[in-house]
């Protein structure tokens, strides 16, 4: 195979690559908007590091990419898959859009496939048609685009939870009136927070803070429905027509 | 087509049970048994180490702290050296574990120094940029799966902020306003944190001083590898300066009423 | 100048230029193409694309130390992996039926998945393994199958699509990739399916199952299965097999996805869900019985514990 190195090197046998830093990410699309959240507690075993090491990051005004798993490998990850977007704006004078955002890192976890990035990503933000995505992948690049997904050390509490408040999983519609298909902004918002809430009750990993990014897509009136959100904070880039927010929340310390 | 699932995605081993036959509980071992394959050593374990490194933001910076014993072992081989240095003018670096290693990364640094100097574009390092490099120095040899083995806090004061961040030999970094490595991370930690969490910018010096200082008397009591001689760095807006050995006052007389510290016998 | 002061030696010649080949040594990764929009696939330039290697004696076993088990779940990378899949070729062209459940050792880490992999309109590839060893070498399959037609003014082969796959797994034998697929197509010798897996086994056949619940799958399969099967009848049998395997074996499940390939392409059939399957059949299907496929559904009112109302009544 061409481009590996020499096989005939020395074996290393003490030294693991790898450690767990805990945390949770989790992402949910709406019809015209989608929120990304993760929270900042960084650990390692029973140690706390720190308290705010932001694990979801803004890439472009319609794609947030929320990190976790080894931390080191994390941050580079996403400092690989920026600089590819700087180089694409460079070649095509735009953002790249969401769709190949997804298979992009799927080439470059894949790249990885002997040697992985321990990561687990997940992708959210506005598609060119204007609709909210999140694509969620594995440590070596399988992804998939779902309407919510949550990973990292409290997935297992997480997701089931989301799966019955976003996908109505094993609840049966009042006779007569079926399950709405996309949630407002609002209710999102709300069980995003309540997700974290209860995984850092439960789960000594979570904790510290919670960050929620929000991407709106062009024109959306999501925001208009809720008033004012106290903290929130908008930095989108570009005029496209796509808003990114973050919003932010304490979370218990214990 | 192995139809096993906890068997996909795992590189297959021909010598040993290529048809999984093996049920599960008893998969063979896979490591490498033959020991003559480490023909060339590089660091795949510490030989002599520092212990605990301290950090704390205050009121007009940074306050740094590390003993000044390497050990070989259990053996307190060196009890003079020193685990704290200054990088350039806004920053003091602190090192944990293979002393060897920290030699070459303030080799490599001077190095970086004396490029960036050379340059002469009225640029200077600070100490976000030299906790950059380090991580990326890092990472790029944990990559290459011949780390350096060191867990390194980077301090410093650079036009008007305090700057105080920590990275690993796995490159994993972290920011916080108290930050400790080794041993210190389990038992100087949390007093850290009860005394400046809230009150970074009202500590004054004289406090953080003895913040540290207490810090430095428990783990000299309780970690075994440590030195009661230690020195002090200092990053502030009139520059980094690392103080002169100290020695701690310590009081053992207590250990006498302690079961199990002093010389009972029963 | 002395060799030994040269070797340490930080600004003369030699030292400049090992420094010089270890920033190109760091570049490994890097790449012209990179910074056009061709992504990662840019690659496809300059052949297959590469891979980075953990620098150890034997990288085979670094993976193996490293990735998932449920012996040692010390493991932390959990790969996901997919599981019943089946193909088969009838009269009327192939059928193609999958689960959609992904596991990452207990964990039921998607309920959601596409394991039929759209190589192009003519071509599926299915999905049982690693569930990212099988969507990127497939999708890698879907460009040379497009580089094959500008080349050729014509269709690749099922056959020659296959083996295309096949030859380039086999290139990492041994080193961790897991996958078993079947390439379903019609070409110009008709409807055809081929397994290959990352062994490097190619197979030509009729019908194959692959995944751990590939032996319930089969048993439907084998007992249903005839040449002359109608359209509708060979929709049903893909479909009930797959419900067999997602009721009977723990690591499949969820739903059901179901293609069939015509002269004119693949076609989606439809998406069932299993537990829907087992109480109350895959809804108005042609083809499918009425009612549950459980088969305490069928015996409802017809069994001792459970007996007729006329019979419970005296």
């Amino acid at each position: 195979m061409p481009n590996m190195i020499s096989l005939a090197q020395p074996q290393q046998r003490q030294f693991n690559p790898y450690t767990e830093n805990g945390g949770t990410i989790l992402a949910i699309a709406g019809a015209d908007f989608s929120v990304i959240a993760g929270d900042t507690r960084q650990s390692e075993g029973y140690s706390i590091q720190t308290r705010y090491a932001p694990k979801v990051f803004r890439l472009t005004d319609k794609a947030v990419l929320a990190v976790n798993g080894f931390a080191a490998d994390g941050n580079m990850f996403v400092k690989k898959v920026r600089q590819r977007l700087e180089w694409y704006r460079h070649a095509h004078a735009k953002d790249m859009p969401l769709r190949a955002i997804a298979r992009l890192i799927q080439t470059m976890l894949y790249a990885r496939r002997f040697f992985p990035f321990y990561v687990y990503n997940i992708l959210g933000g506005i598609e060119e048609d204007g609709t909210g995505a999140v694509y969620s992948f594995d440590p070596v690049g399988s992804y998939e685009r779902e309407a919510c997904r949550a990973a990292g050390a409290a997935q297992s509490l997480v997701q089931p939870f989301l799966d019955n408040q976003i996908y109505f999983k094993n609840q049966t519609p009042a006779p007569g009136t079926s399950h709405p298909v996309h949630l407002p902004l609002s209710t999102v918002l709300a069980l995003v927070i309540d997700s974290f809430t209860s995984a850092t009750e439960r789960h000594i990993e979570v904790g510290d803070g919670l960050e929620m990014y929000v991407v709106l897509s062009k024109g959306s009136t999501a925001f208009q429905s809720l008033g004012a959100i106290h903290g929130i904070q908008e930095l989108t880039a570009t005029e496209d027509g796509e808003r990114v927010f973050v919003i932010r929340r304490e979370l218990k310390k214990d | 087509m192995d139809h096993f699932p906890t068997n996909w995605g795992r590189p297959r081993n021909d010598a040993y049970d290529a048809y999984g036959t093996y049920p599960i509980a008893v998969r063979p071992n896979n490591a490498l048994k033959d020991a003559f394959s480490a023909g060339v050593q590089r660091t795949q374990a510490p030989i002599v180490t520092g212990t605990s490194v301290l950090a704390l933001k205050y009121k007009d910076g940074i306050m740094m702290a590390a003993d000044n014993l390497a050990s070989y072992g259990s053996l307190a081989r060196f009890k003079d050296v020193k685990r704290l240095q200054t990088v350039g003018e806004h920053t003091v670096i602190g090192a944990g574990g293979d002393m060897s290693d920290f030699q070459y990364i303030q080799t490599v640094l001077d190095e970086l120094m004396i490029d960036e100097f050379a340059e002469q574009d009225g640029h200077t390092l600070g100490p976000a940029e030299i906790h950059e490099y380090l991580s990326q120095v890092m990472y790029a040899r944990r990559s290459k799966l011949d780390p350096l083995w060191n867990a390194l806090l980077v301090g410093g004061y650079k036009d008007g902020q305090r700057f105080l961040a920590f990275v690993d030999l796995l490159g994993t970094t972290y920011s916080a306003s108290t930050l400790a490595t080794g041993y210190g991370a389990h038992i100087a930690q949390p007093l850290l944190r009860t005394a400046v969490e809230g009150n970074e910018d009202v500590l004054t010096e004289d406090e953080a001083l003895k913040i540290i200082e207490q810090c430095m008397r428990v783990l000299f009591y309780r970690d075994a590898r440590s030195l009661d001689k230690y020195q002090v760095a200092k990053i502030t807006a009139e520059g980094a300066t690392i103080s002169d050995t100290r020695r701690l006052d310590t009081t053992w007389s207590f250990a006498e009423g302690i079961r199990g510290y002093g010389a009972q016998t029963e | 100048m002395n060799s030994f002061a040269e070797r340490f030696s930080t600004t003369s010649a030699t030292a400049q230029m090992r420094i010089a080949q270890a920033a190109a040594a760091d570049e490994e990764e890097f790449d012209g193409a990179m910074w056009g929009s061709d992504a990662g696939f840019g690659s496809l330039a300059k052949g297959v694309p590469s891979f980075s290697v953990p620098a150890v004696a034997d990288p085979t076993s670094f993976l193996r130390l490293h990735t998932d088990d449920h012996a040692d779940p010390n493991c932390r990378i959990k790969i996901k992996h997919g599981t019943t899949t089946l193909a088969f070729r009838f009269q009327g062209g192939v059928i193609v039926a999958v689960d959609s459940r992904a596991t990452a050792g207990s964990y039921i880490a998607s309920g959601t998945v596409k394991k039929v992999i759209e190589i192009n309109p003519y071509l599926l590839g299915t999905m049982a393994g690693g569930a990212a060893d099988c969507q990127y070498w497939e999708t890698y399959l879907g460009m040379h199958c497009r580089l094959h037609e500008l080349r050729n003014r014509e269709r690749i082969s099922v056959s020659a699509a296959s083996k295309y796959l096949s030859n380039l797994v086999y290139g990492y034998k041994g080193m961790g990739l897991s996958m078993g697929t079947m390439i379903c197509g019609w070409d110009k010798t008709g409807p055809a399916v081929f397994y290959v897996d990352s062994d490097g086994t190619r197979l030509k056949g009729d019908l194959f199952s692959v995944g751990s619940g590939s032996t319930h799958a089969y048993g439907v399969l084998d007992q249903g299965y005839r040449w002359d099967l109608t359209d509708e009848e060979a929709q049903e049998l893909g479909r009930r097999s797959i419900y067999a395997a997602g009721h009977r074996d723990a690591y499949s499940g969820n739903t059901c996805n179901l293609y069939h390939v015509k002269e004119d392409g693949w076609k989606f059939i439809g998406n069932y869900d299993i537990s829907q399957m087992h109480y109350d059949g895959p809804g108005d299907v042609p083809g499918a019985p009425g009612g549950g496929y459980g088969y305490d559904i069928r015996v409802e009112g017809r069994n001792s514990s459970n007996p007729p109302a006329v019979a419970a009544a005296a």
